[in-house]
């Protein structure tokens, strides 16, 4: 490359402007890094899931049954569409761990049949596979094994229907089924308290009765077999069973939260790169104009010698790429460097037998390619005026810019001084700038805003869930549907002050073409411990008949208070009958329908059953009750809220520090990146009356107020604006996270728009500072020699 | 040190060197000078000879590398520079070649602009009217001619009713005609107000305006004349 008189002349103004340059690239960087982190992590999680879905032989479609026999097996596998099926035995155990006070949860699965061959296959980490024949032998979950630093060879007692078992463990391994292993009743993955334990077939079908016969089939499908009609094959062959209907893929749990998590990946993808980019534009739009403005008669010059307007104008995109390209390299780095934080993270989550991180070169390309485009288009715009010129003019001194009388006398007459006025002039003589200036410090704000609010929302969630609706300490879920006597008898249990029963009968709820399956859950008419909350927070009777359904699933179903739905049982009678919506319900987990208990047995025609018990416990109590309930032979498990807040609470903590950070990370960039470009046009452009001011006598403090000051009509303007585009960001992402699974609120209060305006105001500060040491270095004579 | 009330400004051996790369210049050599209030003096020399080093340090606005200088009972070579800027905001008033106003501000604005920090100013409007620019108060830089911006430079500097005029070059981008009406403000003003008023020109014509004139020559003053009368602006031949 020749290293032409431009050329070099883009090297001499890089190396004069590059505190200027540096603010724009880290803009970019910020996008580039951005871009390629949603991106990337998109990919690595959606290809990691896919492929590890494929290599397992992950099923399609997953069904409960009481109890099923085997024969059954040969008729779903018979389905039209099924391309292979197999029966297993899926069942809740108990843990009677010594560095436990409270029982663990282990959801103890029947290994694949034929070794290494079935659905659902393990990946197995460490160890064997137990012996087909022993029955005392188990594999264990990683996460779980970890928590509890097992390894092959250590002994583990499991209450299997009310039985004590001791299991050696023989290997530690991995499923496509728990990716995110969140025990019953959880909020959060707690791999200390919940587990998974795979055991030979014959040693689950002893401890639970299950000789022959099934309690869980999973189906994968062909390419292309309709999976409704599969789903409804199923549960009409599964429903003499106590089939509670077949799911999909798509709805289990584990393949749900990482489809959450991609959801939220895509909605950064969406909406921070694009914000990067728009700022950074911005930014080489007004840096640019102004270095032409002030080239404006080399310009002419250098038309006037001959050379065409491209060639000017390749000059200035020639600038601008290499602030790009300084850009794109720092985004790359600092990409590929949160990608693999964020792989860390995700490797904490998620259970990947490995993580496709793929460094995919497309991605990076884009990246590139999107960055120097924005960054050439805020440059184009900028020469495009001065190129058009003819260049005699453009040799001329531009004419002087011309202000307005606008406000003068109003002003004089609210008291402005006289350098507040030349602030309020300045800033309107540009009003592109001054509206890019205001917006970008508003983009930065909204940033903030918009990922800041999640922290009260989630507060809300836990008042609302855990402090307002379920009250108790504990909630004991029995194996199996017990007679309501049973409530008696836990009430009896050591510790135990208040229990109150509660039924759950899966259904099929529809209104119209609309159809949900949920949980009805029966409660005491005036319920005290697990309540339902009416949207004003008052707890809600239940009605005599008729169904309270949670606001998502009345908005899902379309119905208000009043409609009629269908209600259809699930279980044996499979009951179906019409019921009224009695009320509206504010909830945030699930879908969620209530009912009067009784109402309820009435409904399902079982007689008067509860499926478990909530409870409060006398804290001196406790331990003491956790022992009696491990031993019960009905406990099924037992969920302590105290214990699911404080993990959910962790779970967040952990996240919470490097969340905050990385976003006010992002919104300072911008800050400074706008404030600082800002603050240094407005000196070069009004250094010289700045120093005509000095001369006058004016301190350094009030000249430095000037300047000061016009930033600080651009960052105060630019707080509601940021707070108003940061709301709209805010729902819209409240609105798109939200899903079947769990509804976020939006809630935003003060505390939010104040945190992000005073991070945005200090990272204004900050690079206000920064030029304040120019302008205390404004040369007061030479301003006195030179016309401008 | 100075008892004589009279005495505006005096300077004992004013030294000024610039030291760069290209070696050491003597812009002044020891400057021993004197004004009296009221006087109207002007400063002639050929180019380099160091007048305009001269008057920025007298007015506060460049620091000298030796000698003193006394401001009344200020010594002017003592003050850092939030001194300097304290003196030159109460006491001094300057007009450039250039004019130096400030764009974005009318007329009034920018002569309101000094009143509003000084201690004892007229009013903006009393000011242009010495200027004889009441009709132009409310025009900006931009829509007045050179001669018109300069005399808004000279209201400006007046307008706080300072001790000391300081005049460099203020006539230089003027015509003749122009130039005239400038200078006749300027005597005008001395009288008004009864500033002592330092006038730098190469225009030895302008000579005859002054009470006193000095003549600089290799950063010393090589030559003084008092005038016994001075001659009216519009009387000097240029
Ligand atoms: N910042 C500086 N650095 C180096 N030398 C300087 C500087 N300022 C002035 N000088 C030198 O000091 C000397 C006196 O300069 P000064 O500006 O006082 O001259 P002057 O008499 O006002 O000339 P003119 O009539 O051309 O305005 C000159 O030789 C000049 O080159
Ligand atoms: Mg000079």
């Amino acid at each position: 490359m020749v290293i032409t008189p431009l050329r070099r002349k883009v090297l001499r103004d890089l190396a004069r402007l590059w505190p200027q340059s540096l603010a724009i690239a880290l803009v970019l960087a910020a996008g580039v890094a951005t871009m390629i982190l949603g991106n990337g992590a998109y990919s690595a999680l959606s290809d990691t899931r896919a492929r590890y879905y494929d290599t397992s032989r992950f099923a399609d479609v997953f069904a409960d049954v009481t109890r099923a026999p085997r024969a059954l097996l040969d008729d779903v596998r018979a389905i039209d569409g099924v391309l292979a099926a197999e029966a297993r035995i899926v069942k809740l155990g108990l843990l009677d761990l010594p560095e436990m006070v409270e029982p663990g949860t282990i959801l103890l699965v029947s290994l694949p049949e034929g070794g290494g061959a079935g659905l659902n296959r393990l990946h197995l980490r460490q160890g064997r596979l137990p012996d087909p024949q022993s029955a005392r032998e188990m594999v264990v979950s990683e996460g779980f094994a970890t928590a509890h630093r097992l390894s092959p060879g250590a002994t583990l007692t499991v209450v299997m229907n009310g039985q004590r078992r001791d299991l050696m463990i023989t290997g530690i391994a991995l499923s496509p089924e728990f990716i995110y292993a969140l025990g019953p009743g959880e909020m959060m993955p707690d791999p200390r308290r919940f587990g998974i334990g795979w055991l030979p077939r014959e040693s689950l079908a002893g401890a639970y009765d299950l000789e022959g016969a099934f309690s869980n089939l999973v189906l994968v499908l062909a390419p292309g077999a309709p999976i409704e009609r599969v789903i409804a094959d199923v549960d009409r062959l599964t429903a003499p069973y106590g089939g509670t209907g077949a799911t999909a893929r798509a709805d289990l749990t584990s393949h749900a939260f990482l489809d959450a998590e991609l959801k939220q990946l895509g909605a950064m993808v969406h909406v921070l790169p694009p914000i990067f980019l728009l700022v950074a534009a911005m930014l080489v739009n007004m840096t640019l104009s102004r270095l032409v403005t002030l080239e404006r008669e080399q310009i002419g010059l250098f038309k006037a010698i001959g050379y065409a307007p491209r060639a000017i104008a390749q000059h200035y995109v020639e600038f601008v790429l290499t602030i790009a390209i300084l850009g794109i390299a720092i985004g790359f780095a600092a990409g590929a460097w949160m990608g693999a934080g964020l792989a860390r993270l995700y490797a904490r989550f998620f259970s990947f037998p490995f993580l496709v991180f793929s460094n995919d070169p497309r991605i990076y390309a884009l990246a590139a390619l999107v960055t120097a485009g924005a960054a050439v288009t805020g440059a184009l715009f900028a020469v495009r005026a001065v190129l058009a010129l003819p260049p005699a003019v453009a040799m001329a001194p531009p004419a002087p810019a011309e202000y307005r009388q606008q406000g003068g006398t109003l002003w004089r007459r609210l008291g402005f001084r006289q350098t507040r006025i030349m602030t309020a002039r300045h800033l309107m003589r540009w009003p592109m700038r001054t509206l890019s200036g205001i917006l970008g410090v508003a983009l930065s704000v909204a940033i903030l805003v918009a990922s800041l609010w999640s922290f009260g929302s989630i507060e809300r969630m836990i008042d609302i869930t855990f402090f307002r609706t379920e009250r108790q300490d504990v909630q004991m879920v029995f194996g199996q549907p017990e007679p309501l006597r049973a409530v008696f008898a836990a009430r009896q249990m050591p510790g135990v002050m208040v229990a109150e029963p509660f039924r759950a009968a899966a259904a099929q709820i529809s209104h119209r073409n609309l159809l949900r399956k949920v949980t009805v859950i029966g409660r005491p008419a005036e319920p005290r411990l697990s309540r339902v909350l009416a949207p004003d927070l008052r707890p809600m009777d239940m009605p005599e008949a008729g169904l309270i359904l949670s606001e998502t699933l009345a908005q899902v179903l379309e119905v208000r208070p009043g409609d009629n739905v269908t209600v259809t049982f699930l279980d044996g009678a499979r009951r179906s009958l019409t019921l009224p919506v009695s009320g509206v319900s504010v909830g945030y987990v699930g879908l969620g329908a209530t009912m009067d208990i009784g109402a309820l047995n009435r409904a399902t025609g079982g007689g008067q059953m509860i499926s478990g018990v909530n409870l409060l416990i006398d804290p001196a109590g406790l331990e003491e009750f956790f022992d009696a309930a491990a031993a019960s032979p009905k406990t099924g498990f037992i969920a302590v809220m105290g214990l699911t807040v404080a993990r959910f609470r962790a779970t967040l903590a952990e996240n919470i520090t490097v969340m905050i950070t990385v976003y006010v990370a992002l919104a300072a960039i911008i800050a400074v990146g706008v404030i600082y470009n800002f603050s240094r046009i407005s000196l070069s452009e009004q250094g010289r009356e700045l120093a005509s001011l000095r001369v006058l006598g004016f301190t350094r403090a009030e000249v430095a107020a000037i300047l000061f000051s016009e930033l600080a009509v651009i960052v105060l303007l630019a707080q509601p604006l940021g707070w108003a585009i940061g709301f709209g960001m805010g729902l819209a992402m409240a609105g798109a996270f939200s899903s079947d699974l769990y509804r976020v609120p939006f809630v935003i209060g003060p505390a939010v728009y104040a945190t992000a305006s005073l991070v945005v105001c200090t990272a204004a500060a900050l690079s206000a500072l920064a030029v304040r040491q120019r302008i205390n270095r404004l040369d007061l004579i030479e301003v006195l020699k030179t016309r401008e | 040190m100075i008892n004589e009330p009279d005495i505006v400004f005096r300077t004992k051996g004013l030294t000024k060197s610039y030291r760069s790369a290209a070696g050491e210049v003597q812009a002044l050599r020891g400057v021993d000078f004197q004004a009296a209030r009221g006087e109207f003096i002007v400063i002639l020399g050929p180019s380099g000879s160091g007048k305009s080093t001269f008057l920025n340090i007298v007015g506060g606005l460049d620091t000298a590398t030796s000698g003193e200088a006394w401001f009344k009972d200020h010594r002017l070579t003592a003050l850092d520079a939030r001194g300097l800027t304290q003196y030159r905001r109460d006491h001094v008033g300057f007009v450039f070649q250039f004019y130096n106003l400030v764009p974005s501000l009318t007329a009034r604005e920018n002569v309101a602009l000094v009143t509003e920090i000084a201690r004892n100013p007229m009013s903006p409007e009393a000011a242009l009217a010495l200027v004889g620019l009441t009709d132009r108060a409310d025009h900006f830089p931009a829509q007045l001619s050179g001669g018109e911006q300069q005399r808004v430079a000279i209201a400006r500097a007046i307008a706080k009713n300072p001790d000391v005029l300081l005049c460099d070059e203020p006539t230089g981008a003027l015509d003749s005609a122009t130039g005239i009406r400038v200078l006749e403000v300027l005597t005008e003003v001395n009288r008004r107000i009864g500033a002592t008023t330092l006038v730098i020109t190469h225009n030895a014509a302008i000579r005859d305006i002054a009470d006193r004139v000095l003549r600089f020559a290799d950063g010393r003053i090589v030559e003084e004349t008092v005038n016994a009368s001075r001659k009216a602006p519009a009387d000097v031949s240029w």
